[in-house]
């Protein structure tokens, strides 16, 4: 293999792990934008939608159905938790946001436990994308690209939605001081609800788009919300270009510190974020210092 | 006399009689009650007194047990020496996470603290020579001695010797909170940029106060690895810090007394619900949201306003001029 061939490939490799790691930490951090809430349950929610997934490909035979449904659900979901208690804790401090979205991930691991079982569940790319092409002679898979694909697309949408929509101008302007937008006849619960359920979507797309890759498993909880927060630190607490960039070096860091020091691969990621806390406190595009 | 204060007395009372009264499978459970409880305890000191929230905790609890562990299984060290040990190790290595951590404030510390312990849940896997890798440390004696005193390795003698760690640092906890070195520390979890402005040195507190916490962390730590026999990789994963963080709040944060009832909680309906049902962390999760919601002062606030009693921390004064910083408007 040349050295531009292995280049390539890992870095498309890298790619698409980018953009799984994109839809975990953009949802978070948009969620932590608007309600300043440490999301704790958001790997589960991950978790949840490649479960979803798993079931909607399964009664619409299709993987595109999934791809839509299983955010949907899980938007819904989180919405409706939002609606029901997160709503009554505004006031208080994130003590208590802390723990009810711990409770949230504990009772979600479970329900999900209880619904689908224990087993890790295979979830089938669709043909279409099944396949492998070859680029500079060397065979790469197709759904890798795919992913890398869906995280830019999905990633302009994003940043189109916040900077082009009405949506988009109250979330930013609630992320900035929300007692204003409020005093200015917008009803904030309404952007806190649809914000944290367009959080709990994007993270369960990434779930199902990670299912074909991985399976669906209990332990994609875990390393998803940890992964999640180390982006959205070394990026910059509710910032959405940071979130990009944190999964993009999240991604190769961990791509190419597997390939060239397994043994360290761990630690890398870990080693990145004290690094950029120790030169920015408060992330690479973040606010607080 | 208050009820509250009789209530201490009773409690040791209870704890130092429960030996002659419980079954061996109770006194195991106690035992880790005791050990769990010092590890709130531990870091109460920062969540409720400093408003330093760890979400790294677990760090200290690994760091303590993986010490202590290594210890007893390549010396002679008698047991509560190497237990010292270890918890003085970890004290040490705590003033570098320190310095490191309380660079940032807020959630960013936070964030700080879980890197830390990651870090070293990563190394642990990797460092096989001192921490075994996956299979972590097993058959981890309780050395005797000192002086041949073989009575700390039987099962009860151990018990008591939890409870003398316990008991201590407790007391040492409690003069630490209410000396000088402690009104600081409530000072800046009020105000710190008012604390500041007083001439006080906020970040080297907080580096002594972090360091304290993980040497009593790292102390619960230390008193695991020989009573469970054996230290893995679990120890340092973020769900243990999860749970002491939630113990703490539980219990009550900023009361001492409210994180050991809190790692009481926790243990007992633990082992009650996983006795009852296999989907016991349902029943947990929802137990917790349902604290947060309706009980947020915790198991200890509660009881307080059950008896209709303040505890005597509660009207403990940051200094004078540090008031209440004003209420920060959410979003």
């Amino acid at each position: 293999m040349s050295t531009l061939a292995f280049l390539l490939n890992q870095s498309v490799n890298a790619l698409s792990q980018a953009a799984l790691l994109f839809f975990l930490g953009v949802g978070l951090t948009l969620i932590f934008g608007i309600m300043r809430i440490v999301n704790f349950a958001h790997g589960t929610l991950y978790m949840l939608g490649a479960f979803v997934g798993y079931s909607a490909v399964r009664i619409t035979g299709s993987y595109w159905g999934a791809l839509v449904a299983a955010p949907l659900v899980v938007g819904l979901l989180g919405t409706a938790f939002e609606f029901g208690i997160l709503r009554r804790l505004y006031r208080r401090d994130a003590h208590a946001f802390l723990m009810v979205t711990f409770g949230l991930a504990l009772v979600t691991g479970e329900a999900v436990r209880l619904i689908w079982g224990s087993e890790a569940l295979q979830v089938p790319a669709p043909a279409l994308l099944s396949g492998v092409v070859f680029l500079l002679d060397e065979p790469f898979p197709v759904y890798r690209l795919f992913l890398a694909a869906a995280g830019a697309v999905m990633a302009f949408a994003i940043w189109q939605l916040l900077e082009r929509t009405r949506l988009g101008l109250l979330i930013r302007a609630t992320s900035q001081n929300a007692e204003m937008v409020h005093a200015l006849g917008t009803d904030v619960n309404m952007i806190r609800s649809a914000v944290f359920g367009i959080g709990c979507g994007l993270a369960a797309l990434g779930g199902v788009l990670a299912a074909p890759l991985v399976t669906a498993s209990h332990g994609m909880a875990a390393s998803a919300v940890i992964d999640a927060f180390v982006i959205v630190i070394i990026g910059g607490m509710g910032s959405f270009l940071g979130s990009l960039i944190g999964a993009l070096l999240v991604a190769f860091v961990q791509v190419f510190g597997n390939y060239y020091y397994p043994d360290f691969a761990l630690a890398f990621m870990y080693l990145l974020m004290l690094l950029v806390l120790v030169v920015r406190p408060g992330g690479l595009l973040g606010k607080e210092a | 006399m208050r009820v509250t204060s009789l209530l201490g007395p009773l409690a040791l009372a209870l704890l130092l009689a429960a030996p002659f009264g419980l079954p061996i499978f109770a006194m195991t459970l106690l035992t880790e009650l005791v050990i769990l409880g010092l590890f709130a305890m531990s870091l109460d000191l920062m969540v409720g007194y400093t408003r330093l929230v760890s979400f790294g905790h677990a760090a200290a609890y690994g760091l303590g047990a993986y010490a202590s562990g290594y210890i007893l299984l390549n010396s002679a060290l008698p047991l509560p020496f190497a237990v010292l040990a270890a918890a003085i190790l970890t004290g040490m290595i705590a003033i570098g996470v320190g310095w490191v951590c309380t660079l940032a404030t807020g959630v960013s510390f936070s964030m700080l603290t879980l890197a830390f312990a990651q870090l070293l849940y990563a190394v642990s896997f990797k460092w096989t020579s001192v921490t075994g890798g996956s299979d972590g440390l097993a058959g981890i004696p309780r050395n005797p001695g000192p002086l041949g005193l073989e009575v700390l390795s039987t099962k009860n003698g151990f018990y008591y010797f939890a409870l003398a760690c316990l008991v201590g640092s407790f007391f040492l906890c409690r003069a630490l909170v209410r000396s000088p070195f402690g009104a600081v520390l409530r000072g800046i979890r009020e105000n710190e940029a008012k604390t500041l402005a007083l001439g006080y040195n906020t970040r080297l507190y907080k580096i002594t106060v972090v360091a304290i916490a993980y040497a009593l962390g790292g102390l619960a730590g230390a008193l695991y690895s020989p009573f469970a026999g054996f230290a893995n990789t679990e120890l340092l994963f973020w769900l243990v810090s999860g749970q002491v963080l939630i113990m703490v709040i539980v219990g009550g944060s900023g009361t001492l007394i409210g994180p050991i009832l809190g790692a009481t909680f926790f243990l007992t309906l633990e082992h009650q619900l996983s006795s009852y049902t296999e989907a016991w962390a349902l029943f947990f999760g929802l137990t917790f949201i349902a604290f947060v919601l309706f009980a947020p002062e915790g198991i200890w606030g509660l009881a307080k306003r059950y008896l209709g009693q303040r505890a005597p921390e509660e009207t403990e004064q940051a200094p004078a001029a540090i008031t209440k910083a004003e209420a920060k408007p959410h979003g």
